[in-house]
């Protein structure tokens, strides 16, 4: 059984063959064959919001499924804000159709969606349960915890909130997102019945285990009133300082000479090795993994600023880019491993080892590793040389003006980062990989790496 | 039937009668609003936007009524 597979009794996932597959327990079967049978999946499956899945076998002990692979799987506290609104409207949008198809969501969790094919996409086909008539979303408070909370946190406060979800594996409790907000929005009754009065309520009855659970009705069109409200509200959700990186691309200087030779390089690179599958670390906004000219399979596109990610997806969406996964990355802190026996959701480097890209961009990103994380180059070799066979690196050397900036910074203990030049570099990085190619960038005083990792006996 | 695999919290269950009254006003003066905007010619249209409106299209190809009529 797949390790982050526990929580429902309906069925679970494991992997054979390197393949994800799905058991269905009998307890589910009256809502598999009901929602199959109904044309619900096919209908959801058309629309790409729910992964497909083909049946392998159906005998009375259990059914077997297999969804379509999923190469990369990216999770809530690495989704840029738009990314996070529209895994949080697809949720609804799926509840709504099950609602008006005699179905319901039975649970809301964000890490029952990822991203795949350039949008977000349902993958717990197991989630649907039949309505009962006038019963309440019992997921409703889970949507809160998973995605309403999370986006107004980010709305209020950054969208560097976002990344508290890998803290909180159940959702970002209520009572902590009512406490975060402003005051003012206990002036919305919007903000004010969905949030503020929620918390109260799930405190008030928290305790009270005899409550007569008759009262909790609610007819069908007031819980579609609750999700319409809730649908319209997050669409028009913005980031504050969104303003501010609203011409993204014009504040980066990607016009100049260098970069032009520099993507060149890459690009024969690429070529040359038929890379099919590649991981940007640092790829900003994307602009450019867009500049390689050769067809890619799969190029997961990552970046620390949540920002650059955001103006990332919108591109994706707009060019139609199925081929990209932009997802928000700290190389100094990459996603950990969480949940029970920290193997529920897996880490960065697990998953990217399993992915395994042909080849990884490291592009104007030694000198932050090295000077502001203080990383070492055997450190950060042993790094790249453990998820795949190439590495492009671009290395600026002493007299490059970012260089200069970020050692000047370190004032009186400048002298502690003399280990920075070309030399210790390549040492370094020659115990973990061959140069295959090196190239020095015209009139600028960057290096290009091809490198190959080592035979390891 | 429910698989209670998580706990749904049973005062999240009974507010959601207040929420839906809420989201049933909020709705209401939505409609109407536009209504009296669309009157006065004054609605604004919905810009170009990166995400659809909340329903699933559910019609069949099969279905759809031909233009030549």
């Amino acid at each position: 059984m797949h390790s982050s597979s526990f929580r429902d009794p309906s069925g679970y996932v494991f992997i054979e063959e390197g393949k994800v597959k799905r058991i269905i327990n009998p307890i589910y079967f009256k809502q598999y064959f009901a929602l199959k049978n109904s044309g619900f999946f096919d209908k959801l499956f058309k629309n790409k919001l729910l992964i497909t899945h083909k049946e392998l076998s159906i005998t009375d002990k259990e059914i077997v499924i297999q969804p379509e692979q999923i190469s990369f799987i990216t999770y809530p506290y690495e989704w840029s804000f738009n990314q996070y609104k529209e895994a949080a409207l697809l949720t609804l949008k799926l509840q709504k159709y099950s609602l008006e198809h005699g179905f319901s969501l039975k649970d809301a969790s964000s890490f029952n969606i990822t991203f795949y094919k350039g949008q977000a996409i349902f993958i717990d086909t197991l989630s649907f349960d039949f309505y009962v008539d006038n019963s309440p979303w019992r997921a409703y408070k889970q949507f809160v915890n998973h995605f309403f909370g999370p986006l107004l946190l980010a709305h209020y406060h950054g969208a560097q909130s976002l990344k508290m979800m890998s803290n909180f594996i159940d959702g970002i409790p209520t009572k902590m997102i009512a406490s975060m907000l402003p005051f003012k929005t206990k002036l919305s009754p919007f903000l004010y019945s969905n949030v503020h009065l929620l918390s109260r309520f799930v405190d008030k009855y928290n305790e009270d285990k005899k409550e007569d659970t008759r009262r909790t009705t609610l007819s069908k069109k007031g819980q579609l009133n609750i999700i319409k409200t809730l649908y319209n509200y997050i669409k028009k959700l913005s980031l504050k300082e969104q303003s501010e990186w609203g011409n993204y691309y014009n504040k980066t200087n990607y016009t100049d000479k260098t970069f032009k030779l520099k993507s060149n390089i890459t690009n024969s690179w690429i070529n040359k090795l038929k890379i099919k599958t590649l991981i940007d670390l640092g790829g900003n906004d994307g602009t450019f993994v867009r500049l390689i000219n050769s067809d890619l399979n799969h190029a997961l596109v990552c970046d620390i600023d949540n920002n650059a990610v955001d103006y990332n997806y919108r591109t994706t969406k707009e060019n139609k880019e199925h081929y990209m996964t932009p997802f928000v990355l700290d190389i100094l802190n990459p996603s950990p491993s969480i949940g029970f026996n920290n193997t529920e959701r897996f880490s960065f480097l697990k998953r990217i080892q399993q992915f395994t890209p042909d080849a990884t961009l490291a592009l104007a990103l030694i000198h932050h590793i090295s000077l502001s994380g203080n990383v070492t180059f055997e450190m950060s070799a042993k790094f790249f040389a453990s998820f795949s066979k190439h590495l492009i690196i671009e290395f600026p050397q002493r007299g490059d003006s970012w260089v200069e900036h970020l050692l000047n910074s370190k004032a009186e203990f400048k002298e502690h980062f003399n280990f920075y030049n070309q030399e210790s570099f390549e040492n370094a990085y020659t115990l973990f990989f061959d140069i295959i190619e090196k190239q020095i960038i015209n009139d600028s005083k960057r290096v290009m790496y091809l490198l190959k990792v080592k035979d390891v006996k | 039937m429910h698989f209670l695999y998580f706990d749904p919290a049973i005062g999240a269950l009974i507010i959601q009668a207040i929420v839906a009254t809420v989201a049933a006003v909020l709705l209401f003066t939505k409609n109407l609003m536009f209504k009296v905007k669309s009157f006065l010619g004054i609605a604004k249209q919905d810009k170009q936007d990166i995400f659809d409106d909340i329903n699933i299209d559910d019609s069949e190809i099969e279905n759809k009524p031909s233009s030549d009529s």
